[in-house]
């Protein structure tokens, strides 16, 4: 069957930081260069074609743009300045957007606005959550920061954490599910066993905590800081959800549980430093241009960690009431950050990157046994 | 704005204002009065200097018939139905647009002519691109433009005197031919080569596309011509170093690099060169062979003597203590061996540039692993390789590695019995069509390619032959049936540009997308051909500023008008002919260079004309009669 066409995809997804596809002429210098693209998933130029010609469909359905890890060799290579890694770049956003079933994504993506209102708006709300639960149902003393009597409860924050976990989980998973479908439900997709998706389901756990992939990219070096700020990322989120009564406790240090903590905080302060350095210089090819939401992540990541070691030094040195007042201002980072970014924008794609390479292994394995395309008749008719 | 521009602007209104009242609806009748309207256009970077612009403008509000004089700096799209209503209100029924590139402006005066109910095609073009280096001209082609007589009929001003001896600078096929074409005619020429051979790139060449006519077959008869005719003076080893003067009277100064040997004793015999001790790459052969220290370019050169290069001569880098040997065995006594350089000043009253180009460096494309994998050929090695005169007689082979018994160092040398490949891949826009190397497209490479492909199929029909290409461009005469026949000769195009060539276990691998079928190909070959795209030769630049003349954003010689001018540069007396104004194949440059000559023709017999008149006693004149009266 034909597929329509959406003329109009190119300016949407110029939106979204696709700026330069028109100038593709199509050598495919991009795709041959490329460590990441072999058969049958062969990219960037071919979803360049699909943007230059509005084939929306089959770019919703494409795992191509998971795949890619941005090292910017096609970018250098580029003989139009076409910018074929910046634009798998917005083809990500777009399909983070495509993915979301609230549409809240495509409004953020879209409107640096709206953007910074969303994040300013919740936290406000979360500032005055903390203050108001502090005062009327906590400690009510905002100079107790920890032990009974605390103005903010470690149980408050941490029934709160996991409340806000589950909600934000389900409606990640909601887009997972909608990603599923997209990717693997499609006409030309091949239909997958169920065992199949129980044989591979170890793939997931294996991208998502190694990011091996990454690696074959050229340069190793964006790769060991993906890693870095991500494992650094996964400590912090386990020491908060299941050692908060540890982190919190003080003012004596607990090692056990600080010194993770400290590590992942230089883990994260490091490496943002460092993506925020690179972004400046624009001295890669993979930095050099930088959609709103990219500074928005990255300021909300600088702002979350520096103010979490304010507090932590706070609490230490013995000012309980400074530390507390860091702390509502720690946690209005945080919430806008994990609210917004993980479900709706570029924390997502800590999911969508492993069910990609997850997704197109199993259509590669469903090749291999023979699979027909589910648009297709599932036996070719006989010839009379 | 300037303050000048801005004044005329409001008296421009001022006059708009009142005509308005006078002549509603006076611009429809078909047979009025010329009412012209002179529109200045400006993008702010090229155009008369502003002072210079109000100057002229207010020089146009007194030319005859002119009722509206506006200066517009154009910034974006303009709006004819606003211009409309201008020309509406002033009554302007004819319209003078003076700009660099007038013709640019053209269509949105004319749809605006048109719909303020007038003749939209009641429309002058002044164009200041046309004065070249005079300076003067800006009136004079406004006011042609404003009566409506081409500027061209304008008599130039003639130079007090007229040389008519013509230099033309560079050998090649260009070169060459229009050196003809005025030798031919009867007038002087001198013909200055950097090289020691006329014939330029085309002389190295096997086969010309799309005919696959032998290239020395079209060439050597032009070439041996141009040394038999009496009225050609040429100049080989020499390089233009200043030039002053103007039209109909420069003067150029040439260094005259000695070749050391005397070119009417010396018959080509090559005894010199059998005894000469030294050995050197040939440039003819582009490095793919070797030559002597005393050395003939090739077989067919003109003019037919040989040649010592300084800088690996014995003689000469020993300061005349050492060898000698060529001197001491010929027969004819001509090798002279202390022969200086020397300088020689030539007064020509036209010149025409003809310097060609020079082949894209591959190795500055590093993917492609030219330079590193010996297999690896730029297009002119293999133009030399395939040619019958080229060190393997014109066979195919790979290269094999040979002891060099005097460095005592492994080489990769072609030799006739070399082996064959079986596979040859051909990847096209090599620096071509690409913003790191050079952004244009060199015109010729896909029919070159396309023809190697045929010499590859003709000579070893075993062998399987790729070209990886972009898109085709067959735009020549015969271009595309040329491309339907190579397809069908069984050559497997494939629609992708390669990304990258390696070597693997002494074999070389070809990696790109086919996006036709949307695959990744990975393709053992043995032996790969870049087609490497033109770009100016080098020196190209400081001619440029010997001569005064414009080149473009990528070096190229600008020619004064792309459409009506592509022959004349921006120095009146001073033409282009062939790649050195952009890529083109030979058919064009031929086809440019005859025409340069006629430019230079025209300049000699319209000196000689102008004398013819000056000789003849003026009559008076005192009445014509019917002439319209000036109002």
């Amino acid at each position: 069957m034909a597929v329509r066409a959406n003329p109009d995809l190119i300016d949407e997804l110029q939106q979204f930081g696709a700026k330069d596809a028109v100038k593709c002429y199509q050598c495919g210098n991009c795709s041959a260069a490329c460590s990441h693209s072999d058969d049958p998933y062969v990219f960037p130029r071919k979803s360049m074609r699909y943007l230059q010609m509005g084939l929306e469909k089959p770019l919703r359905s494409a795992l191509d743009p998971w795949l890619c890890y941005y090292c910017g060799k096609c970018s250098e290579q580029c003989p139009r300045g076409a910018e074929p890694g910046e634009t798998m770049m917005g083809v990500r956003r777009w399909l983070t957007a495509e993915y979301d079933f609230t549409g809240l994504s495509r409004l953020l993506y879209r409107s640096f606005r709206s953007e910074l209102a969303a994040v300013l708006t919740v936290a406000l709300l979360t500032g005055l959550g903390f203050l108001s639960y502090g005062f009327l149902r906590g400690g009510g003393n905002i100079s107790v920061y920890d032990g009974p009597g605390a103005f903010l409860p470690v149980h408050a924050i941490h029934t709160f954490d996991w409340t806000m976990g589950i909600i934000l989980g389900l409606l990640l998973f909601i887009n997972c599910l909608r990603m599923w479908k997209f990717t693997m439900r499609n006409q030309n997709a091949l239909p997958v066993s169920l065992s199949l998706y129980v044989r591979n389901l170890l793939l997931l756990p294996l991208h998502f905590f190694t990011q091996k992939r990454f690696r074959h990219c050229e340069n190793k070096t964006p790769w060991a800081n993906h890693l870095v700020l991500m494992l650094s990322y996964l400590t912090m989120l386990t020491l908060i959800m299941v050692f908060l009564k540890d982190m919190q406790s003080g003012p004596a240090i607990n090692w056990y549980a600080h010194a993770f903590g400290y590590l992942s905080a230089i883990g994260l302060v490091a490496t943002t430093i460092y993506a925020v350095r690179g972004r400046l210089k624009k001295d890669a090819a993979y930095h050099r241009h930088s959609h709103e939401s990219d500074w928005m992540f990255l300021g909300l990541l600088l702002f979350v960690s520096v103010t979490g070691i304010i507090q932590h030094i706070l609490h230490r040195v013995g000012l309980p009431m400074a530390a507390n007042i860091t702390y509502i201002v720690h946690l209005m980072g945080v919430v806008p950050m994990l609210a917004l970014e993980v479900p709706f924008s570029k924390w997502s794609h800590l999911a969508y990157r492993p069910l990609a390479i997850y997704f197109a292994q199993l259509q590669q394995a469903a090749q291999a046994e023979g699979a027909l395309p589910l648009g297709r008749p599932a036996k070719p008719q006989p010839v009379a | 704005m300037q303050p000048g521009v801005n004044q005329l602007r409001e008296s421009s209104v001022k006059s708009t204002s009142q005509s308005a009242v006078v002549h509603i609806g006076g611009a429809n009748t078909g047979n009025a009065a010329p009412r012209i309207g002179v529109f200045f256009l400006h993008d702010g970077a090229e155009s008369p200097a502003s002072g210079e612009l109000s100057e002229l403008a207010a020089y146009a509000s007194h030319l005859p018939g002119v009722v509206v004089v506006r200066t517009i700096a154009v910034s974006s799209a303009l709006d004819p139905a606003a211009l409309a209503i201008e020309l509406r209100q002033a009554g302007v029924n004819t319209v003078v647009l003076a700009a660099e590139r007038p013709g640019f402006y053209k269509p949105a005066f004319s749809r605006a002519l048109a719909l303020a109910g007038s003749n939209g095609e009641q429309l002058r073009l002044a164009s200041f691109a046309q004065r070249g280096d005079r300076a003067t001209a800006d009136r004079a082609i406004l006011a042609s433009a404003v009566q409506g007589v081409p500027f061209t009929a304008i008599a130039e001003p003639a130079p007090a005197s007229f040389n008519t001896a013509t230099l033309v600078i560079g050998g090649g096929v260009a070169g060459i031919q229009a050196a003809l074409e005025i030798a031919e005619s009867g007038h002087k020429v001198y013909l200055v080569e950097r090289t020691g051979t006329i014939g330029g790139r085309m002389a190295m060449f096997d086969k010309t596309f799309p005919t696959l006519d032998c290239a020395a077959c079209i060439l050597t008869p032009k070439m041996v011509a141009v040394s038999q005719n009496p009225n050609i003076e040429l100049l080989v080893l020499s390089e233009v170093e200043a030039v002053t003067g103007s039209f109909g009277q420069f003067k150029v100064k040439v260094l005259k690099h000695a070749t050391r040997v005397d070119a009417s004793a010396c018959v080509a015999c090559g005894d010199c060169a059998h005894f000469c001790p030294v050995t050197a790459s040939s440039e003819f052969d582009v490095g793919i062979a070797s030559r002597k220290g005393i050395f003939i370019p090739f077989p067919q050169a003109v003019p037919n003597t040989y040649m010592i290069d300084p800088a690996y001569c014995t003689w000469v880098l020993s300061g005349g203590k050492k060898c000698g040997a060529c001197a001491k065995k010929c027969s004819k006594g001509a090798v002279h061996l202390d022969a200086k350089d020397e300088s020689v000043e030539l007064e020509v009253g036209n010149i025409i540039v003809a310097t060609g180009y020079d082949v894209l460096d591959a190795r500055r494309v590093e993917r492609y692993g030219y330079g590193a994998y010996p297999n690896v050929l730029n297009s002119l090695e293999f133009e030399r390789l395939t040619n019958a005169s080229g060190p393997t007689g014109g066979k195919i082979v790979m290269k094999t590695k040979k002891l060099n018994k005097k460095t005592k160092t492994e080489e990769w040398v072609f030799e006739p019995d070399g082996p064959k490949p079986k596979s040859v891949a051909i990847v096209h826009c090599v620096g071509s069509r690409d913003r790191n190397f050079n952004s244009y497209c060199s015109r010729v490479c896909c029919m070159y390619s396309l023809k190697f492909a045929h010499l590859v199929r003709e000579k070893l029909p075993e062998a399987k032959c790729y070209e990886y290409y972009i898109d085709m461009r067959a735009f020549g005469k015969g271009y595309e049936e040329f491309h339907e026949r190579i397809r069908e000769e069984g050559v497997f195009l494939v629609r992708g540009r390669s990304a990258s060539v390696i070597e693997r276990d002494g074999q070389l691998y070809i990696h790109g997308e086919d996006t036709i079928a949307e695959h990744l190909i990975t393709l053992p070959v043995d032996m790969v051909l870049l087609s490497v795209g033109l770009q100016p030769s080098h020196g190209s630049a400081e001619l440029a500023s010997q001569l005064g003349i414009p080149t473009d954003g990528d070096g190229w010689f600008r020619e004064l008008d792309y459409n009506s001018e592509p022959n004349s540069t921006g120095r009146q007396g001073i033409y282009v002919a062939g790649v050195c104004q952009g890529p083109k194949d030979i058919p064009d440059t031929v086809a440019q260079a005859s025409a340069a000559a006629a430019h230079a023709l025209r300049s000699i017999v319209g000196a000689s004309a102008r004398q013819h008149v000056e000789n003849v006693p003026p009559t008076p004149i005192t009445e014509i009669a019917g002439s319209p009266a000036r109002s």
